[in-house]
């Protein structure tokens, strides 16, 4: 997908990332309490979401990165986000 | 776990009262020193950098520290949440709209031991009762998630129909906790007139196990007759079943809080858990929290408790329920034999049978005789 026109996804700054063990991780929103599980790669998109790259440069950068990574992970990056917006945990950059 | 979940912070030494039983005075954080608030800003910021999600302010009494709601805004600053441990008897309005504005309050525990000032201040003092009662009121006015703790002792174990009644019915709160006093802080000097004889411990399982049926899931217990009364029973039965062995038991496995949770004393000393309050890991301000949650080997040696099979101990050799049994609390533990690596005798079925202690009635779903 070309990045030209593309939202730019940003974690929700009062949301904590605690890293556990093994790479696998917990996003913590302090304001409900609510917590979610993160295996290592939802780990490596959530620290993408710095409010820099498109979902399509994100998963560029995590395939060139990462082993293993399956073909569609733009499209699990996509619902991820869509799940992390409607949590409150993350929303888009507003140009 | 690369940083603690939750920190319990002991905020103050001083409390307004003297409970008989209370387990902070003359115990090892019963420091007589407070710290700065901006000691503890320091210290809350550090915290919200390691990820920490939740810290317990207790004491003492958190609410005399005049400036509790600087901490608190302090806490919120950094991304915690929090919940506070108190004797309700120091709770304002204006308190309580300031704690509820934040948004981050996981629970309010109130210690109230009766129905009636009678019951609940005779081992906490005049008065107590009518405040905590209108501490949680207030509390519950600002919509605020107040619990209620119940410690149970020898002059309120008959009375533990009542305290249910006017918990459950007369205030209407969901739910409470019960434990029983333990062999910490003031309570030693006291225990004879507190602690309970093992018939009374006996007759308080069945008592709270059976308000537990009756009222459906709204008593609980993590310690105290009521826990023990469900651990024991499922021993029993386990026993009787001839069961090789339940899952994780058969260890040292009592306690997990020292892969998850860490605690600061008044004076800011770094231990493993309030109650081991003797074993000083560290200072905030001076050393760095991940390094001592980390390296640490007091902390290394507590997770490694895990590991110690009860069949190796002098104390469990020849019992039957070495298999079923947890050993629990090492902090009970360590006030009754000197030693973290040893069951809690005051948690040993066996010698609560020795004593001549009984076993719960056996109920549906639950074993025992
Ligand atoms: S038990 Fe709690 S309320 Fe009672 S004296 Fe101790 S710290 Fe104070
Ligand atoms: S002696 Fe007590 S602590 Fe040891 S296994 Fe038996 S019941 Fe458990």
């Amino acid at each position: 997908m070309d990045d030209v026109n593309e939202r730019i996804p940003i974690a929700n700054p009062a949301v904590v990332l605690r890293e556990e063990f093994d790479d696998w991780a917990i996003v913590f929103d302090p304001d409900t309490g609510q917590a979610f599980g993160l295996n290592p790669i939802g780990v490596m998109v959530w620290k993408s979401l710095d409010g820099k790259g498109s979902v399509a440069a994100i998963a560029r950068r995590i395939r060139e990165e990462a082993e293993g990574v399956p073909e569609d992970v733009e499209e699990h990056i996509r619902t991820f986000m869509e799940a992390a917006v409607r949590l409150g945990l993350a929303g888009y950059e507003v140009s | 776990m690369a940083t603690p979940r939750q920190v319990d912070v002991e905020i103050t030494t001083a409390c307004n009262l003297r409970c008989a039983y209370c387990s902070h005075f003359t115990s090892p954080g019963d420091v007589g020193e407070d710290l700065s608030l901006e000691t503890w800003r320091d210290f809350f910021a550090e915290l919200g950098r390691a990820a920490v999600m939740s810290v317990t302010l207790s004491g003492g009494e958190p609410f005399v520290r005049p400036d509790l709601l600087a901490i608190i805004e302090a806490v919120c600053a950094n991304r915690l949440r929090f919940s506070i441990l108190t004797n309700g008897t120091c709770i304002t309005e204006e308190g309580a709209a300031h704690i509820a504005a934040t948004g981050r309050c996981d629970s309010i525990q109130i210690s109230i031991d009766g129905a009636d000032p009678f019951t609940h201040d005779a081992f906490r003092g005049r008065g107590s009762f009518g405040l905590a009662v209108e501490g949680v009121r207030i509390l519950r006015e600002h919509g605020l998630p107040v619990t209620v703790r119940v410690t149970v002792h020898r002059r309120n174990v008959r009375s533990l129909p009542e305290i249910a009644r006017f918990l459950l019915e007369d205030l209407g709160l969901p739910s409470f906790s019960t434990n029983s006093a333990s062999h910490m802080g003031l309570c030693r000097k006291n225990a004879a007139m507190i602690q309970l004889t093992p018939e009374e411990h006996s007759e308080a399982m069945d008592i709270l196990m059976d308000l537990a049926e009756r009222y459906e899931g709204r008593i609980d217990a993590q310690a105290g007759p009521l826990a023990d009364g469900r651990l024991w029973s499922e021993m029993e039965r386990a026993r009787l079943e001839g069961l090789d062995t339940l899952p994780g038991r058969g260890y040292l496995t009592g306690c997990g809080g020292p892969y998850q949770s860490l605690a600061v004393r008044a004076d800011g000393a770094y231990v493993p858990c309030s109650q081991l309050g003797h074993l000083v890991l560290g200072y905030i301000g001076r050393d760095d929290l991940l390094t001592v949650w980390r390296t640490h080997p007091e902390l290394q040696r507590l997770r490694r408790r895990v590991f110690i099979p009860l069949e190796g101990l002098a104390f469990c050799r020849g019992c039957p329920y070495v298999p079923y049994c947890t050993g629990n609390c090492p902090a009970l533990a360590y006030n009754l034999t000197g030693e973290t690596d040893q069951p809690s005798p005051d948690a040993c079925l066996r010698l609560f049978l020795e004593r001549g202690g009984r076993l719960p009635r056996a109920r549906a779903g639950v074993g025992g005789h």
